[in-house]
């Protein structure tokens, strides 16, 4: 499985807007757009769930080469929670219903947008983390949040 | 202890901020193989708490997946 790299981000914010997908990235892999230095494997995508722009999806991930049968199409057209993807050019996380953020509509208020790319605010990415109270989210808290505190200090300085 | 820490992580983060950013990527995705988890091409789940479930009863502990 070849590494995600920035150019695959590139790639992907191309494809997903001449489609005209609404998406952040999210979880570490946003943290890590916005300049938070940690390692990960895969990118996570928040997706609106509304029937149209999982649609969307489908195609983009088509065209960015994801090997998706029919019925995985179909799957991702529906919008189910959460799909992981090892069938395309970089592993691929698609969350419709994140822990910790109640509507896509507050999270995409929230939005940072940071090398032409729609990247989840650092307090939704923690409290998604907060929320999802797993071993792996518990530790990763404690690098977080001085990370968010940085960001602070310089929109604020 | 914990200021120490503090301090290597803020210079880390000051370096991260440093570098372009395709360097700051390829230093951040990096593939580990990871049992069970890796091992499908494709999983969908309905419900959060369903996959949830999915990780405690099938991944080893030591992957961090699991809420207890």
């Amino acid at each position: 499985m070849p590494t995600f790299e920035f150019k695959n981000a590139q790639e992907l914010g191309r494809v997903f807007e001449t489609h005209g997908v609404r998406y952040l990235f999210f979880g570490k892999s946003g943290a890590i757009l916005l300049g938070y230095s940690d390692t990960t494997q895969d990118v996570d995508l928040y997706i609106e769930k509304r029937r149209e722009n999982c649609e969307r999806v489908a195609a983009g991930l088509l065209e960015l080469g994801s090997r998706l049968t029919e019925q995985e199409q179909k799957e991702v057209r529906r919008g189910k929670a959460f799909i992981q993807l090892r069938n395309g050019p970089f592993d691929l996380d698609l969350i419709f219903a994140p822990d910790g953020v109640e509507r896509f509509e507050d999270a995409w208020e929230r939005r940072v947008e940071r090398h032409g790319l729609p990247i989840a605010n650092i307090e939704d990415i923690i409290g998604s983390k907060r929320a999802a109270t797993r071993q792996r989210d518990r530790e990763s808290l404690p690098r977080l949040l001085p990370f968010k505190f940085k960001n602070w200090l310089e929109k604020n300085k | 202890m914990a200021n120490a820490e503090q301090n290597s992580e803020w210079e880390d983060f000051k370096a991260a901020a440093r570098r372009p950013i395709e360097q700051h990527v390829r230093n951040s995705f990096i593939h580990t193989y990871k049992p069970v988890l890796d091992d499908a091409e494709y999983r969908s789940f309905d419900t959060m708490e369903e996959y949830r479930r999915w990780c405690k009863e099938n991944l080893p502990d030591w992957l961090g997946y699991s809420r207890d």
